[in-house]
């Protein structure tokens, strides 16, 4: 390899805030509810763009959902990404983190050789975070997680890069191909090159891939695939602040404070 | 439908915890997950084991059978001197397999989410992330996790009733850590670590986690934005003589007045303190995820209109620098008087 | 002997350059004057080079430097230019071609994306956007029963300051028995956040949209809180409904008095003084609406600042800049508020959201407090009301 392969996973989400349990049926209204790319993906996206700008290589998409998610996809190619392969099918539908990252792994494997792979830290629905690391699983690679910077050592076939701990960092390496996962907001993801449109409007650009395509196993994929089943759906209680007003002079005030810090210790 | 490596039938009764340490003491989120185990433990009669990993980290038994631990499943390698997911993720994998517990739980830190993530592919069994709550459900010992998604809103009950070990994740803070016993007694089950050298392919090239400044476990944080000025000393006096941590809003990190790891929000740390006090602080949205889970949050700010007051319990329209010096004041005087 | 650091020249940029400006760019002839009448050289020491920037752009030099995004694009140095030379147009190109390069200033893109995915430049939910009119009952616009539409815009939607303009100004027109609607969480973004930094194709697509929402909904006289969005709309919105009159707040309450529909019994005894924003004034000619509804409040005295009318200083708010961190003692708004407490005023009335954020800060680090900043709304309201302002 002289110029990487990058595959990019994305997923459209809802708007978190426009989600609500019904309270009579509990379940999800998503019905008129707004979309968008995941927020942590659009940072992927940009570190493999970075990459791409400094390495060469192509930048492309790879996504798991309806066949609506194709409308937010596009905004990568806009981006600058080369290719959306969408994997869709009814037989996906419903599936937890194990028959996600399966699903996803069989996209990896049509895809063929990649030598990265990025994903987002985690979904702004789900919040699992669990993505990553299970794909890289499923796919026999290492990985890198938490990313804030990527370097690729393309001779070496080796990938570097800073990772997020608490309190601090470290740098790891790991050969290539490997598993990404990006540090949410570790980048401000470029805006879209409007010299793109033609590009990111061709309907050759967008792959549509099948369980058949895939030849997935079916009690892999969906419902089916997903040890996780969801017992319960509630809206979570919002906490009520108390709102009180304290008044007064600034020593008053002050005194006040200090009793409630003094109290609450 | 995908089965797990091992079956309900096969699993063991029996609650593990991954004890996770670092140079060579256990994590508190350990203490808290094991005193949380300990109560299903008890509600279903089954046991509780540690799942310790490490090179010479024998000594730390004892502080897990003094939480609770009945056992302490011990692996041991020089390999696993720091952590790294290949080296982890097939020791975690070969105890998993001997011991066959019905429950695996790990603390959601860095580290520990990624053992998780991986694992559980690795087991072909399910995961429930950073759970706020969990119930072990007699007579099968059902585990049923609380989640929360859709950025807090909506909140989740999940299971693996077919699948085990029943794995999830909790954050630091969620669970409460009891009281301990100390000399308690209980077995140590060392395994012989084999790893095979040829998927150990992370290399550490450089560690710094040593000096960082970690804010999210204060029970009190005092947090400063622009309204406090560039000079943040009564603040940090104050946090000081309270016990507690300085935390920031993005623009004060940007100033370079304080550094990163002190910044308080979405894109910074999520803190769960018994007491926030807001200084100087707009409350924009991203600042307020950081402190929503405060038990109490005050707030002051020289604009009666600023958003923080819709997250505060207590709101004082000022200057936040004049008041805190003024609590400074309040409360060096009361010091003296106890110490009269 | 050739220097091998001297700059290269873009033939092809050059000619992408008086595309964008339609021939615009080539008529400078370098004399200076913008350069020296640019409020930039009031608070930095070697201001704002804008000869320099149009001669680079002349030479077909790509490596346009940061400097191109202080432009606020306040017109000033078009109105001196004795070629007429639509500046702010050039530099809206130069930016345009910034985008291109991806040389552009960090924050301005999450500025887009929030437009993008959230109908407005504040990364505010979209699913809040009229949260402020709760409990206000105000009609969805219907071009058979309203005479006007009234369009909010994104700040005065979501910043807790401006909405109060908002407040404000509804109850002026409940109070005059205007019929008006408005567009709820249907009101589409004007766009301007995205001309004015540069990204003109964008800016397209927002525009389109929002004029096929503004078609579909039968707008035709509307009215707007910002000068902004006002100037957006009458000048870079091309293909509306015959009809499509779009007039800024104070121009239509401006009518309202002269017709009699808007008259204020009570007094307010008040020394004021008038900051034009420079998209009503200076960019669009429109000096007078906002002072003859200060003029029509009885006891209300004008008292005009240092510089005004067509001088006027600019906040500093415009051009993209309310989206970019402008370091204390290079604010523009702070040479305004003096400029402003100079008048002996006790209250600056100005009729913009920008306007109002940057002099509200302004006003706020003064030494010697005591200089209220309000939005010509907020005074007309609290005239109507009998409070004191």
């Amino acid at each position: 390899m002289t110029e990487p392969r990058i595959v990019v996973c994305m997923k459209v989400v809802p708007k978190p805030e426009e989600i609500h349990v019904n309270p009579q049926t509990h379940l999800l209204e998503r019905a008129n509810v707004r979309t968008e790319i995941n927020p942590p993906d659009m940072n992927a996206i940009e570190m493999a763009l970075s990459l791409q700008n400094q390495y060469g290589g192509m930048v492309e998409i790879l996504s798991m959902g309806p066949p609506s998610f194709e409308h937010d996809l596009r905004v990568g190619l806009m981006m600058g990404a080369e290719h959306v392969y969408l994997l869709s099918d009814r037989a996906f539908g419903g599936a937890d983190t194990l028959a996600t990252t399966y699903t996803l792994a069989q996209g990896i494997h049509k895809l063929g050789d990649v030598d990265v792979i990025m994903l987002g830290e985690e979904s702004s629905d789900g919040a699992t975070g669990q993505v990553p690391q299970g794909l890289a699983e499923w796919l026999d690679l290492p990985q890198l997680t938490l990313l804030t910077d990527l370097e690729l050592d393309i001779q070496a076939r080796r990938a570097r890069g800073k990772r997020v701990l608490k309190g601090g960092y470290e740098r790891l390496e790991v050969p290539l191909p490997c598993v990404v996962s990006v540090k949410t907001a570790c980048n401000e993801p470029r805006f879209m090159d409007f010299r793109l449109k033609a590009w990111a409007a061709d309907p050759a650009r967008l792959t549509v891939w099948s369980a058949q395509d895939l030849n997935t196993d079916p009690d892999c994929t969906g419902l089916a695939g997903s040890p996780t089943t969801v017992t319960g759906l509630a809206a979570a209680a919002l906490r009520e602040r108390k709102k009180i007003q304290i008044n007064g002079t600034h020593e008053e005030i002050a005194a006040r404070l200090a009793e409630l810090v003094r109290g609450l210790q | 439908m995908t089965a797990s490596l091992y079956s309900p039938a096969a699993a063991r009764k029996e609650i593990w915890v991954y004890l996770e340490q670092e140079e060579g003491a256990l994590l508190h989120i350990s203490l808290e997950l094991l005193s949380k185990g300990r109560e299903l433990a008890d509600a279903n009669g089954w046991r509780l084991v540690g799942l310790l990993l490490g090179a010479k980290v024998a000594h730390l038994v004892d502080q897990a059978f003094a939480h609770g631990a009945d056992a302490v499943v011990l692996g041991e390698h020089s390999l696993l001197r720091h952590f790294t997911i290949d080296a982890y993720a097939q020791a975690a994998f070969q105890a998993l397999m001997s011991g066959k517990p019905g429950v695996f739980l790990l603390g959601a830190t860095h580290n520990g989410r990624d053992l998780a993530a991986r694992l559980a592919v690795r087991l072909r069994t399910g995961l429930n992330a950073d759970c706020t709550n969990l119930h072990l459900e007699p007579p099968e010992g059902l585990l049923i996790s609380e989640v929360s998604g859709f950025g807090g809103g909506v909140l989740a009950l999940i299971g693996m009733p077919q699948h085990r070990p029943q794995m999830a994740t909790v954050r630091a803070g969620v669970f409460n850590v009891s009281e301990e016993t100390p000399g308690r007694k209980g077995e140590v089950l060392t395994f012989p670590v084999v790893l095979d050298e040829s998927k150990l392919r992370t290399r550490i090239l450089e560690r710094n986690v040593a000096e960082g400044v970690d804010i999210s476990q204060t029970p009190l944080l005092v947090a400063a934005g622009r309204g406090m000025g560039t000079d943040l000393a009564e603040l940090r006096q104050l946090a000081s003589r309270l016990g507690g941590e300085l935390g920031v809003t993005r623009p004060l990190v940007d100033m370079g007045l304080v550094e990163r790891e002190r910044q308080v929000g979405q894109t910074g740390v999520v803190c769960s303190p018994k007491l926030a006090l807001c200084c100087g602080i707009s409350g924009a949205f991203h600042f307020v995820v950081g402190i929503e889970k405060a038990g109490t949050v005050i707030a002051i700010n020289t604009d009666p209109d600023a958003a923080i007051f819709e997250s505060a319990d207590y709101c004082v329209v000022a200057d936040a620098r004049l008041i805190i010096f003024e609590l400074n004041k309040a409360l060096a005087a009361v010091g003296e008087a106890e110490h009269d | 002997m050739t220097n091998d650091d001297a700059l290269p020249l873009d033939d092809a940029l050059w000619q992408r350059l008086l595309e964008l400006t339609d021939g615009d760019a080539a008529l400078c002839f370098q004399c200076g004057e913008c350069t020296a009448a640019c409020p930039w050289g009031l608070v930095r020491k070697d201001g704002l080079p804008v000869r320099t920037l149009l001669r680079k752009a002349q030479l077909g030099i790509g490596q346009i430097d940061r400097e191109l995004w202080l432009c606020t694009t306040c017109g000033q140095c078009q109105v001196t230019c004795p070629r007429g030379v639509d500046i702010p147009g050039v530099f809206r190109a130069l930016r345009q071609i910034a985008w291109e390069q991806r040389r552009v200033e960090k924050g301005l893109p999450s500025m887009l994306w929030s437009i993008h995915w959230n109908s407005n430049p504040w990364s505010q939910p979209p699913s809040q956007r009229c949260a402020w009119a709760d409990g206000l009952d105000l009609a969805p616009f219907d071009p058979h029963k309203h005479e006007i539409l009234l369009y909010i815009g994104c700040t005065s939607s979501y910043d807790r300051r401006a909405r109060k303009i908002a407040l404000a100004l509804v109850f002026v027109l409940k109070k005059s028995g205007v019929a008006f609607g408005y567009l709820g969480n249907d009101e589409p973004c004007c766009g301007e956040a995205a001309l004015s930094t540069g990204q003109l194709p964008f800016f397209k697509e927002v525009a389109a949209h929002t004029t096929n929402v503004f078609k579909e909904k039968g707008v035709t006289r509307m009215m707007t809180l910002s000068p902004h969005c006002y100037d957006v709309f009458k000048n870079h919105y091309p293909d509306q409904n015959p009809g499509f009159e779009p007039l800024h707040y104070t121009q239509f309450l401006a009518e309202l008095v002269e017709q009699g529909r808007l008259a204020f019994d009570k007094p307010l005894h008040l020394k004021v003084t008038f900051q034009e924003p420079c998209y009503l004034g200076r960019l669009n000619g429109e000096y007078e609406a906002p002072r003859r509804v200060l003029a029509a409040i009885p006891g209300v005295a004008i008292k005009e600042m240092k510089d005004s009318h067509q001088d006027g200083l600019c906040c500093g708010g415009g051009g993209g800049r309310m989206w970019l961190e402008t370091p204390a003692g290079e604010r523009f708004s702070d040479l305004r508020v003096q400029q402003a407490v100079e008048t002996g005023a006790s209250h600056l009335l100005t009729a913009c959201p920008f306007c109002l954020a940057c002099l509200e800060d302004g006003a706020a680090s003064l030494k010697s407090p005591g200089l209220s900043v309000l939005d010509v709304a907020e005074l007309a309201a609290a005239a109507l009301k009998g409070e004191n302002a």
